[in-house]
């Protein structure tokens, strides 16, 4: 049965560039036919960051599922919960990637599970008998090791490399296994993938790596760990090597730069000199896409970068303050480099000075649910970890409960329910989906499954909106991801359209967030309302569209649909294009205010919340840029 | 040095020696229940073993004879205190040492079920139970138009844009990223597009001609269905995976539960309602 799979695997990613369609690929005995689009009709959903109990803050956090139970709720299954609460997706996912930390993959179970008496370091005997203690014991086992882990003071125990190796080893091919086995071309995607955790001291450099490949060539290497290295360079030859001796694609998505102290998106090289022409490639080359927003916390924009957008600061507030692990306090002068917006800014000032830009990616959501659930939804939401699985208690709980707040750096209701990646894709398969990831043809969502369609081009007008625009968008322009084609005259035109989930909030408006590069090598952005809902009503003043209403009921956790609109589309010429500047533009969509996990809480569990908890908010879409470069 | 030289070492050192006299083989390590009347503990050479076995597996090392001394003592206080407690009966009303037993006894009982393979018998049962959830989505191919948010105002329109559609004309459209045509469009992805009220009265538009306007989590649509495609029974080669990935993720559960319905055969469970 596996060599079939291989062939099938060789034949569909040889076929895959092609359109039309091919008998293409057998998983485990069943044949399936899958159709590839001309171009990409459908958009896809996923969650490219999800935690299952092999990851060892996962299971310290009381986490019980295995993946086969994170692969069966993504696909739309009932499975119950860690704390025992049966759960389900009211809509299933197109895809999953499951990123099990890969340092010490599995070993906090491993430890869990061993006898007793094996054990005689004290520090692993606490955390032992704090961990059969019950879940509060393990939670603050976890705070224990997350904090040893940030200070480089894991006992040896849980950190020889040999007897790491032989596990990690041994949990990622039975991981395989299972992931292989619930892949299914077409109607469900399941990759292979871990996260790479790489960390200065609690400084947040994470990667997820995502595999393009089938079990046949992901099985040739086990996950790269971190052996404590202060940049992704140990993950680029690992991934270069990999490429080259198995013929398969992978790719990285960096996350959580807003805790990353401002070492995401350096201006400078590791050393503190100019970034390179081979290094800005390297990493673009490698990490085509960005997670934008998660459960902890949103890396779009902060508002000490863009004071003038009053929609930045989504939930920026509590994650601004420290690194990850708490043990470095954010300065302001650190913020630039933590957010999405400022360095697809600095990318182009890199760019111009060295003719690459390192940070021309694209954008995605995910959850980083450390649950197996991945959950986006504000009404349904099951927290980052089992520890703050729905009870009377997380809403007011620090973000480890038990653990006092200035231990862990932040409240668990600054945590937002967010988000999904949506990915623009020919068909549901690794191939499409993947590839897709690589020509930045995807966006982020908080959760919401808003459709957004993004085309840049030279001469699109109203009119096109009447006829089949899609096709054109792709035929004389091009879509989310993509550079401008060269040759153009005038300003350049964007067709923009999003669309309500069909079971969410409707649409307040959709922006256009435009980023230069001036000839003194200063950076500029400037956000554009570029349809709203009621127009005719809502009438800009100086620059800036009132808002749209609010009809939440924090009383009962509902909201009206009577305000905002269900679709917005227009076509946006660029009023202030310079030929001579160097600029992106990304697409940013917001819903009208709904109301927060907190207040889906609160009516249920009957509380009475302190007054700084958010009960509402307006949730978004984060497409990719297109970018403009001068001839 | 060969392992049992080892082991034979240790034995020689003066705390093992302390440690065996006075002592009876107790053999909790070989699975065996205690004796709970018996006062004696050895530390006998299979003991030894399976102490220093365990720490070379956690440690990739053998342990030194300072770190053996700690082993058996350990062992020999752990043994002291649970002889004791269970003497006096602490693990009765200990609701940790009653759920670890449990766990270990299902634990044994689902030891060998996941890995084994079912038959083509069992997954075609599987099938015939529930052909529903193995058989391909319904699909449809329809056109439809998009007429925005469902306003009474719209559906004014929506009667006007039906006439003129069905007299061959054309009508505009809201533009939305979705698209105007389907083909072959699977139940679910219209489900994902649209919400699932509209693919419900989907399925009762006949073929041919435009009608509407429904309603979908998005507003109006003028729809007009071309055809229809109810699923192919369920074949078991070309849904193998699915079935045994079901079969899998329950093998444990009722192995679980059939070992759980022999043993409590062996008792009589009674309810005593407060008289």
């Amino acid at each position: 049965m596996r060599t079939t799979i291989t062939a099938a695997a060789l034949l569909l990613s040889s076929t895959m560039l092609v359109s039309g369609c091919d008998k293409l690929s057998q998983v485990g005995g069943s044949t399936a036919e899958v159709k590839n689009t001309a171009y990409p009709e459908q958009v896809f959903w996923g969650d490219t960051h999800l935690h299952t109990a092999n990851s060892v803050d996962a299971f310290g956090f009381g986490n019980r599922l295995d993946p086969e139970a994170a692969l069966r709720f993504a696909r739309g299954e009932e499975v119950t919960s860690s704390a025992g609460v049966k759960a389900k997706l009211a809509r299933p996912l197109d895809f999953l990637v499951i990123t099990d930390h890969s340092e010490g993959l599995g070993s906090t179970k491993a430890l869990y599970d061993a006898p007793r008496i094996a054990i005689n370091d004290p520090t692993l005997l606490r955390w032992y008998d704090l961990m059969h203690e019950g879940p509060k014991g393990s939670l603050q086992a976890t705070a224990e090791i997350l904090d040893a882990r940030a200070h480089g003071k894991m006992p040896p125990g849980l950190n020889d490399p040999a007897k790491a190796q032989a596990r990690t080893h041994k949990i990622w091919n039975e991981g395989l296994k299972t992931v292989e086995s619930y892949n299914e071309p077409g109607k469900f995607t399941a990759f292979f993938g871990f996260e790479y955790t790489l960390m200065q001291g609690g400084n947040n450099l994470h990667r997820n790596v995502i595999f393009r490949d089938g079990i046949d060539r992901v099985n040739k290497v086990d996950p790269l760990s971190d052996a404590g290295q202060d940049w992704p360079d140990a993950l680029w030859d690992y991934m270069d090597a990999y490429e080259k001796t198995t013929g398969g694609k992978v790719l990285a998505i960096p996350h959580n730069s807003n805790l990353s102290n401002g070492l995401m998106f350096m201006l400078t090289d590791p050393k503190g000199g100019p970034i390179s022409a081979e290094y800005a490639r390297r990493r673009a080359a490698h990490e085509p896409v960005v997670e934008i927003t998660q459960i902890k916390g949103d890396s779009e924009a902060h508002p000490f970068l863009s004071p003038n957008d009053e929609f930045a600061g989504y939930g920026t507030a509590g994650w601004d303050q420290n690194n990850l692990l708490n043990t470095q306090p954010t300065k302001p002068g650190d913020l630039a480099g933590s957010y999405v917006r400022e360095a697809l800014k600095r990318g182009m000032l890199i760019e111009q000075r060295t003719g690459v830009n390192p940070y021309k990616f694209g954008v995605v959501g995910s959850t980083d649910a450390h649950t197996s659930l991945s959950t986006a939804d504000d009404n349904n939401y099951f927290g980052k970890h089992p520890g703050v699985e729905p009870s009377a208690e997380r809403a007011t709980a620090s973000f480890v409960p038990g653990v006092p707040v200035e231990r862990v750096g932040r409240m668990n209701w600054q945590s937002l329910a967010s988000g999904y990646a949506g990915v623009w894709a020919t068909s549901n398969t690794r191939e499409a989906i993947f590839d897709a990831m690589m020509r930045r043809e995807v966006y982020g969502t908080t959760g919401p499954r808003m459709t957004v369609r993004f085309f840049g081009g030279w001469d699109f007008k109203a009119d096109d909106l009447k006829g089949d625009w899609v096709k054109a968008g792709y035929t004389r322009g091009v879509p989310m991801g993509g550079d401008l084609k060269a040759g153009g005259s005038g300003a350049p035109s964007f067709i923009v359209s999003a669309l309500k989930d069909p079971i969410d909030g409707n649409l307040d408006r959709v922006q256009v967030v435009k980023g230069w590069v001036d000839a003194a090598g200063n950076s500029h952005e400037k956000v554009f309302d570029v349809v709203w809902s009621d127009m005719d009503k809502r009438v800009a003043v100086n620059g800036k569209v009132p808002a749209v209403g609010d009809t939440v009921d924090v009383a009962t956790a509902t909201y009206q649909n009577t305000i905002g609109a269900p679709s917005l589309a227009t076509v946006w010429t660029d009023p202030e294009f310079d030929p001579k500047v160097r600029a992106f533009y990304y697409v940013r969509v917001l819903q009208i205010p709904t109301p927060t996990w907190m207040d889906y809480d609160m009516v249920k569990f009957k509380l009475t919340l302190p007054a700084e908890i958010p009960l509402k908010q307006q949730e978004r879409a984060y497409t990719s840029a297109i970018w403009y470069n001068p001839a | 040095m060969p392992f049992k030289d080892i082991v034979q070492r240790l034995l020689k050192e003066p705390l093992a020696h302390f440690l065996i006299a006075g002592a009876l083989v107790y053999a909790l390590l070989s699975g065996r229940a205690p004796d709970l009347g018996e006062r004696r503990i050895v530390v006998d050479e299979r003991v030894v073993s399976a102490l220093v076995g365990r720490f070379s597996d956690s440690f990739r090392r053998l342990p030194s004879q300072e770190e053996t001394d700690g082993l058996i003592s350990d062992w020999v206080r752990d043994q002291v205190y649970y002889r004791e407690a269970l003497a006096l009966g602490l693990d009765k009303d200990d609701e940790v040492v009653v759920r670890r037993m449990r766990r270990k006894m299902e634990s044994l009982a689902v030891a060998d079920a996941e890995s084994r393979t079912p038959d083509d018998a069992v997954l075609q049962a599987m099938i015939d139970k529930d052909p529903a959830r193995y058989a391909d989505d319904p699909r449809t191919t329809f056109e439809q138009v998009y007429l925005g948010a469902d306003t009474p105002q719209n559906r004014q329109l929506a009667e006007a844009s039906l006439g003129k559609l069905r007299k061959g004309e054309r009508v505009g459209a809201v533009p939305a990223p979705i698209p105007a045509q389907l083909r072959d469009a699977g139940s679910s992805d219209v489900a994902a597009m649209f919400g699932d009220e509209f693919t419900i009265s989907l399925r009762n538009i006949a073929p041919g001609q435009w009608s509407g306007p429904i309603a979908s989590g998005l507003g109006l649509h003028l729809v007009r269905v071309e055809k229809r495609t109810a699923p192919q029974p369920p074949r078991l080669d070309k849904v193998r995976q699915r079935v045994e990935n079901d079969w899998r993720a329950n093998a444990a559960a009722r192995a679980r539960d059939e070992a759980y319905d022999r043993i409590l055969k062996g008792y009589d469970v009674v309810i005593e309602l407060p008289k």
